[in-house]
């Protein structure tokens, strides 16, 4: 950034100032849902009904006629619509800004400590979830897209990932999301990173002696309590205490599992240490689904995410029985688990992006998942195994007001989510113009920026993913990072909506303008203000 | 009470119904039967019914059902057992640290490993899948059949011995391996022997620690202030090694250091089961067959190492000629396919009979690995492990045809020659289709 800027700066902190004065305070207003199909998933259908949405609750739900709508009530046409209970995906990453990772020590630790409190300290079981969210608005709107209101967001690295938060998407504010926290610990079949244990047999061996130190710090603390005098005081332990509630009180352990080997694991470790345990991943599950009938008690958490593992016997064997695999049998897990009559929620666990979660609800309903199973997996059968399902997950009165409104049967392929309300708070959902025409570039790729205006120059850079007509991105300058979102491609046409954030505080650019192959144009606008965008194309490996 | 026992029964009978209920009814007919220790059959038939060998002898006739193979003129030996292997394993050494003996073998099978279907190709049906050699203890190691397309569970042997990995040498004390950072310790062979020490001391500690603990809960005086011991998995596996519970199978190449450890066993009262690799065995055969421990080895590969520099091919026989339980391991998932070839070299360096060179791959691991009362041999009442070779198995020209286990085949060279043709002239066809498809355009 250049000295010039500053004058634009200090426009742009004013305006921030007014742009948040205006919009801090949140009403949820009373809503009537008038006229749409009511798709409950508990009761049964209603063709034409009303839906009355106060204070953040469904008050009362039911057929034209026999619902009357309060005075009050903003009136919200649905003629041809669908309501659903908003959709819950209960295993993400999303949301989260972890601590930096410290880079991989080369080789192996040169120890033979065998102080547990070296293994221990490379493992985060007490990072919780709910401290380190950062909901990004290009985020939650992308969620809102696709109909998904609640998502548990997990920590994702180490063996010990930490602990979970469930939230509602119902804006950009990190507290007001919280819906339960924490709600399970996370815990993965990794290595340690050049620590022990170094090894898959290693890292079994530290998660048994884990549950077992805990359950003894734990009895000992609880002896120390009831009679403190000539016992030596139990030394305090951070990494035991986090554990504590998971081991001894039975709070949920989510096994992140991979492969069916890891299936085998996690259950392995759910009898041996009679723990809460959860299995989540699990996109090889198919192939133990006799394991899981004897294990029905434990939930199961499937994941969307259509990648055979490394291990799998189908990636080994050529290239074709390879693309067969992605294409064909993965995506008939959910399937073939739901012909054993296996109960299962559907969770978006290492997929790359939201969009891709319908596409592959799709797939799994191509490959025989009948679609009200994969609404229930969804919806009910997510909110039932995170102890919820007294507030969310269906619609029925005096549950949580997350409600979809699509244009269709949900999942369908030409379906769009029209509106969403997430604890009685609407969202409309921007579409694409009408009639976008082909594009004619393909913009994806890494841009240097140069934003101009009478009050000065910026520049940084920007990075651009495309789906069809669909741009997302961000662009990163000293300020921070910029999210894009609701980027419209049409012809050679762009416009863009930037999340821009200072001070704290988001407000929205919005772009509009031409694109070459190498090159943007445009303006900036932004309440009274514009500015002038050129940005030039970085060709790969410069950046 | 009555209720009580009655229940015990009906759910020991469920126990003892359910894990004999494994296996398949097949009947072997007309082949050349090596029992490997009950002499030959020049013509026999092999009854196997429920994975079990009910019969042998001659003109068996099949009862009802059961599935007979006519294997005239074919050559049938138990299935051939590897007494060291690191197949079917996801990773194989725990190398953050120089002692692991808490890790576990069997928690990290791979059923999916191909090299399980390299060694049915080659006639073995049974593998001591290991812990590496890179720490002076490693891990606990693991007993399988190869029953390739069954799970890991369905694999696993549970009634061989438990045994747990150590090693001596330039492994543990990571010679071969460059370091980067600081290196490990130990760094010597004294250095090995020293931690090895230093660990059942502390196991010794461990167990004593217990004892009190468990001794001072009885006397009812002093209950209330007593603190429960933590529990170490790793103590407690060397604690079952002072227990007898579990035996040493020791990497180990040279002669003093062999003894070294069979002294350190002595010391504190563990039982080795069997040194690996030991090319220096012939120098203290007398000392092992003494002590009763075995070998398990290379038949004719040595000098790869500086350690192993002084191998010799007849170590093997010579060996077993001094009363030593030998036995040859492939190590490999590609040597894992011939093992019966190395056992021949076992006639030609050092001159053992052909029923002596065919224990060293059968009845001896067997004996090694706990299991020789189920395995190892065709007799009556172990189980229909076996493998069908074209010739002799010892001859040069030989190929296994069949492995059978627990009376179910799982390699049929044939039926696999077969799909791999049809696989071929299948991918011909449709590459032909395509090609027709694109002259038309």
């Amino acid at each position: 950034m250049k000295i010039k800027k500053n004058r634009l700066l200090i426009c742009l902190f004013v305006a921030i100032f007014f742009f948040t004065a205006t919009s801090s305070a949140r009403v949820t207003p009373t809503y009537a849902i008038v006229n749409c199909k009511i798709i409950p998933v508990i009761g049964s259908h209603i063709e034409k009904g009303i839906i009355i949405i106060r204070d953040g609750l469904i008050e009362s739900l039911g057929p034209q006629g026999k619902i009357s709508i309060p005075e009050d009530a903003e009136i919200i046409k649905a003629d041809g619509l669908f309501a659903y209970p908003g959709l819950i995906d209960a295993h993400t990453n999303l949301f989260l800004e972890l601590p930096k990772e410290e880079p991989r020590r080369p080789g192996a630790a040169r120890t033979t400590a065998t102080d547990p409190r070296q293994k221990e300290k490379a493992q985060n079981p007490d990072l919780m979830a709910a401290k380190l969210l950062k909901p990004k608005k290009a985020a939650v709107s992308n969620l809102h897209k696709i109909g998904i209101t609640t998502v548990l967001a997990a920590p994702e690295r180490g063996i010990y990932a930490g602990q979970s938060v469930l939230l509602n998407v119902n804006g950009e504010k990190a507290e007001p999301m919280v819906i339960k926290s924490p709600v399970a610990l996370h815990v993965n079949f990794v290595t340690g990173r050049g620590t022990y244990p170094s090894s898959l047999m290693g890292t079994m061996a530290f998660l048994r002696q884990s549950f077992l130190d805990t359950a003894h710090y734990f009895s000992h603390k609880s002896q120390f309590t009831k009679s403190s005098r000539g016992l030596k005081r139990p030394e305090y332990n951070p990494f035991l205490e986090a554990l504590t509630p998971y081991v001894v009180k039975k709070s949920p352990v989510f096994f992140n599992c991979a492969n069916l080997e890891d299936i085998k694991r996690a259950l392995g470790l759910i009898k041996e240490f009679k723990l809460n345990g959860f299995l989540t991943g699990a996109n090889e599950a198919w192939r133990v689904a006799d394991l899981l009938i004897k294990n029905a008690k434990v939930p199961l958490l499937v994941s969307l995410n259509f990648k055979p593992p490394s291990t799998s016997i189908y990636v080994n064997q050529g290239e074709e029985l390879k693309k067969k695999a992605e294409e064909e049998i993965y995506p008939a897990n959910a399937a073939n688990l739901n012909k054993k009559r296996l109960t299962f929620a559907l969770t978006s666990l290492g997929l790359k992006k939201s969009s891709d979660i319908p596409k592959n609800v799709q797939k799994a309903i191509k490959a025989g998942l009948p679609k009200q199973e994969a609404l229930k997996a969804m919806t009910i059968i997510p909110a039932k195994f995170l102890g919820v399902s007294n507030f969310l997950g269906s619609l029925e009165p005096g549950k949580i007001a997350n409600v979809i409104l699509t244009s269709g049967e949900i999942f369908g392929e030409k379906t769009n989510v029209e509106r969403v309300f997430v604890d009685g708070i609407s969202f409309e959902i921007k579409k694409p113009p009408k009639g976008a025409k082909p594009t004619t570039v393909n913009i994806a790729g890494k841009w240097s920026l140069k934003v101009s205006g009478p009050m000065g120059e910026i520049e940084s850079t920007m990075e651009l993913e495309q789906d069809g007509n669909q741009i997302s991105g961000s662009i990163s300058s000293s300020m921070g990072r910029w999210e894009i979102r609701d980027g419209i491609l049409s012809g050679n046409e762009l416009a863009l909506s930037i999340s821009a954030t200072m001070m704290g505080q988001t407000m929205d650019l919005s772009f509009s303008g031409t694109t070459e192959k190498d090159s943007i144009e445009g303006t900036i606008t932004f309440m009274e203000w514009s500015m002038e965008l050129t940005a030039t194309r970085i060709p790969d490996g410069e950046f | 009470m009555k209720r009580k026992t009655i229940g015990i029964i009906l759910g020991l009978s469920l126990v003892f119904f359910s894990s004999f209920s494994f296996g398949q009814d097949l009947l072997i007919k007309n082949s050349t039967i090596l029992t490997v220790t009950k002499g030959i059959i020049p013509k026999g038939d092999i009854l196997i019914i429920k994975g079990i060998i009910k019969q042998i002898g001659e003109n068996i006739k099949a009862p009802k059902g059961v599935k007979i193979i006519d294997a005239s003129g074919k050559y049938v030996i138990p299935g051939i057992i590897d007494s060291h292997t690191h197949i079917a394993l996801t990773g194989t050494n725990e190398s953050a640290e120089a002692i692991t003996a808490e890790v576990k073998m069997r928690d990290v099978l791979n059923a999916e490993d191909h090299s399980i279907y390299t060694a049915i190709t080659g006639g073995v049906t049974m593998v001591h899948t290991m812990h590496g050699s890179g720490n002076p203890i490693g891990g606990e190691n693991v007993v399988i059949k190869t029953k390739w397309g069954k799970t890991s569970e369905e694999m696993i042997v549970h009634s061989a011995y438990r045994t747990l990995k150590f090693a001596l040498g330039e492994n543990p004390k990571r010679s071969n391996s460059p370091t980067v950072g600081t290196p490990r310790y130990p760094q010597s062979r004294m250095g090995v022997n020293a931690i090895i020490r230093r660990e059942f001391l502390k196991a010794k500690n461990y167990m004593e620690q217990w004892d009190r603990y468990l001794k001072a809960k009885k006397s009812k005086k002093t209950t209330k202030n007593l603190i429960l011991p933590r529990k170490d998995l790793r103590m407690e596996q060397l604690a079952d090694m002072l227990r007898g519970k579990m035996v040493a199978r020791c990497h180990s190449y040279r002669a003093d250091e062999t003894l070294e450890f069979i002294n350190l066993s002595k010391e504190f009262g563990f039982k080795i089961a069997c040194f690996e690799h030991a090319s220096e065995a012939f120098k203290i055969a007398r000392e092992l067959a003494e002590e009763k421990i075995g070998i398990s080895v290379f038949l004719d590969n040595w000098a790869y190492k500086v350690e192993a520099s002084e191998g010799i091919a007849y170590s093997a026989a010579y060996c077993t000629k001094k009363g030593v339980l030998v036995s040859i391991n492939s190590d490999s998932n590609e040597r894992i396919r011939r093992l019966f070839n190395d056992a021949a070299k076992a006639m030609k360096y050092g001159g053992l009979s052909e029923e002596e060179a065919l224990k060293l791959i059968t009845i001896n691991p067997a004996i090694q690995l706990g299991v020789d009362k189920i395995v190892g041999s065709l007799e009556v009442g172990k189980h229909g492990d076996i493998a069908i070779f074209n010739e002799h198995p010892l001859s040069a020209y030989t190929l296994c045809e069949k492995t059978i286990i627990e009376g179910e085949v799982y390699f049929d060279r044939a039926q696999y020659l077969k799909e791999r043709e049809e696989m071929e002239k299948k991918k011909k066809e449709e590459a032909k289709k395509k090609e027709k498809k694109g002259g038309t355009r």
